[in-house]
């Protein structure tokens, strides 16, 4: 059942590739036999052709999964989305320290362990990244307006 | 034979400069690690690395060399978490536990690690001496290959993979033309026009191939670790004293020389890599030489012959790779991307006009080779020590990898929010039984495919007739049937057995 719903989506999706491929995709002029909608329009047949066999023959595939499992990869999903949304504003060590902090958390480690993991993603993991290899990481917008203030008064 | 000498001569003059020698040991070792990892295999590591490892602006010989000392690293570390935990790392390392999770059982561990890592090492040496030695030939051979020619190979490189790898054949037939289809996204290049951008500027140039790997690889990685967190923790057995015997060698080395070959030619065939190998020298091995029905309980035949023929392969994926621009498996895709993106295309050209990192890559596996026997001989303890990094660490680290690597690349937050959710999606189709790399071969094949047919048919005046006009594109054709029908020959002929 999973197999075929899974098949169900992706055959719409599919169909919506495939229209595209024979309806708008074209090329004002062109010169060569196969267009630039051609090759959309092969991968959308064969593509189709595979769906529906599954759809016809699915495999006996089940996500047997406990409420508990579907809840935490919900939450993990959550907190990358979250992760990646505040990577920029609050800036690569604030952003890793809370979503290390709170992923680890979510995984059962022990309280204090968690905290400490988190903090040494966060700040060994700039350090190394940035100060030892050169690589570009976000400050963040916070950490940025805090610097300033500190040079101001420092001033 | 000149070629080949002064060609290893080009190459180990690169791979010797001190800084590509450091590069080598670094991945060589930082490989080992991932590998021993549980549950993370090479294609995990080098996707997750990949980024990293561009963001660092080496040149393209230094960058391609730390990926494939950590894709070869990650082939020897694999064996670890197998005979330790009996948890292989990816598909490649299942036959491994076999016979090596109960030689440490048994309080053999120790011999059961030294000796898979001599079984490894003449493995891979083995490949990587038959690689330089066919590599230039089949590569002059190539040069002479046109469009269409170009395309019967890609239809044999997909036949290959639908039959030999994955639970099910149209499952994976479906994974390659999904990373086809995501190749299609972007501008197509001959006539510029959009296709399936929807308006979206970030997208005009076509999907970035880190995103997709790290997405694929790296992140639905982690949801799968996430997913099977609530199983208890893992047990890890004991490193002991024990040592491989010189009687276990005399035992084992006509094991370990029939998997190196059977090992490098498996790997050689597009898309099928040291899962398929390491099976079937298993089985061949079984064969010939199980008497006494003690494979299963700690043969050091069965440990040594899935060994040999992993790493073997490895580095049998690598001469379609980087003669023909053709893949062997899902992480020599992944390499494959690699160079595309340092702007060279692999192919029958590179060992002409790139001779520094063709040459300077097989260099570097004959060096990463020795070094992975040094490094492990003794290390093994330390690496083990991997096995006991709890879960609920590693799993965010991966994440703050992965999203340090993309950043650093693109340097933009939506691609985060872009692996996440092509993470989510591999993760779905892991469950479904879809393997994933089929996909990334899709993809990375996926504008060559294309152009290829375009170009044949432009040379006929669009008469597809010029498909089949070649001996050597309908021999082509003919191997890609032979590569379906054979199993499913041999398939039926063992039902009939069975039920005579």
């Amino acid at each position: 059942m999973t197999d075929r719903i899974f098949a169900a989506v992706l055959l719409a999706v599919t169909i919506g590739y495939a229209v595209i491929a024979f309806t708008v995709i074209s090329a004002p002029f062109q010169y060569d036999p196969l267009g630039p909608e051609s090759w959309p329009q092969i991968l959308s047949i064969v593509a189709v052709l595979c769906l529906l066999y599954i759809l016809w023959r699915p495999d006996d595939v089940t996500m047997d999964l406990t409420r508990s499992v579907w809840f935490r990869l919900g939450a993990a999903v959550a907190l990358l989305l979250a992760y990646g949304r505040l990577y920029e504003p609050l800036g690569f060590v604030i952003a890793t320290i809370l979503f290390g902090t709170i992923m680890a958390l979510m995984l059962s480690a022990p309280r204090w362990g968690a905290v400490a993991f988190g903090v040494a993603a966060g700040v060994l993991g700039w350090l190394l990244c940035v100060t030892v290899m050169d690589l570009n990481l976000p400050e963040g917008a916070v950490v940025e307006a805090l610097l300033e203030t500190f040079n101001k008064e420092g001033n | 034979m000149d070629t080949v000498l002064s060609g290893l001569a080009t190459g180990f003059a690169v791979a010797l400069d001190p800084f590509n020698l450091m590069l080598v040991l670094v991945g060589c070792f930082l490989g080992t690690l991932i590998g021993a990892l549980p549950g993370l295999g090479p294609i995990n590591g080098v996707a997750i690395l990949l980024p990293i490892a561009y963001g660092l602006g080496f040149q393209p010989e230094a960058a391609l060399i730390l990926l494939a000392g950590i894709y070869y690293g990650a082939e020897y570390g694999g064996r670890i978490s197998s005979i330790l935990l009996n948890v292989p790392g990816d598909a490649g390392a299942v036959m491994t536990t076999l016979d090596g999770n109960p030689m440490a059982r048994n309080g053999e561990a120790g011999r059961a690690l030294s000796l898979s890592a001599v079984a490894s090492f003449v493995g891979g040496t083995f490949a990587v001496i038959l690689m330089s030695l066919f590599a230039p030939a089949l590569a002059k051979f190539a040069v002479t290959f046109g469009p269409a020619d170009y395309v019967a190979l890609m239809v044999f490189a997909f036949a290959s993979l639908a039959s030999l790898v994955g639970k099910s054949t149209v499952k994976t037939l479906l994974g390659a033309t999904i990373g086809l289809m995501l190749a299609t996204i972007g501008i197509d290049a001959n006539t510029g026009v959009a296709r399936y951008t929807f308006g979206i500027p970030d997208i005009l140039a076509g999907i970035d191939f880190l995103i997709v790997v790290v997405g694929l690889f790296g992140m639905a990685e982690l949801l799968s670790l996430v997913e099977h967190q609530a199983r208890g923790t893992l047990k890890s057995l004991p490193v002991d004293r024990s040592f491989v015997r010189m009687a276990d060698l005399a035992q084992t080395k006509w094991t370990i020389a029939r998997a190196s070959v059977i090992g490098f030619f498996i790997g050689i065939l597009p898309g099928t890599g040291a899962s398929v190998a390491s099976a079937v020298a298993y089985g061949t091995e079984k064969r010939i030489s199980d008497t006494h029905g003690t494979f299963g309980t700690g043969d050091v035949r069965g440990l040594a012959a899935p060994e040999a023929a992993n790493n073997a392969a490895a580095g049998g994926s690598m001469v379609p790779m980087l003669t023909l621009g053709i893949p062997g498996s899902g992480t020599t895709a992944i390499l494959l991307g690699a160079l595309l993106m340092f702007n060279i295309q692999p192919g029958p050209m590179m060992f002409a006009q790139r001779p520094e990192v063709a040459w300077g890559l097989v260099a570097s596996m004959y060096i990463g080779n020795v070094a992975l026997l040094v490094i492990n001989l003794p290390l093994v303890g330390l690496f083990a020590r991997m096995l006991t990094i709890p879960q609920h660490y590693l799993t965010p680290l991966i994440a703050v990898l992965a999203f340090i690597g993309i950043y650093t690349i693109v340097g933009n937050p939506h691609d985060l929010f872009m692996i996440t959710m092509l993470g989510v999606f591999g993760w779905f189709l892991r469950k479904l039984d879809f393997s994933l790399a089929p996909i990334i071969l899709g993809f990375v094949l996926g504008g060559l495919f294309e152009d290829n047919l375009r170009r044949a048919l432009s040379i006929s005046g669009g008469d597809w007739g010029i498909l089949v006009q070649n001996w050597k594109s309908v021999l082509l054709y003919l191997l890609a049937l032979l590569v379906v029908l054979v199993p499913v020959v041999l398939a039926r002929r063992a039902r009939k057995v069975a039920a005579a």
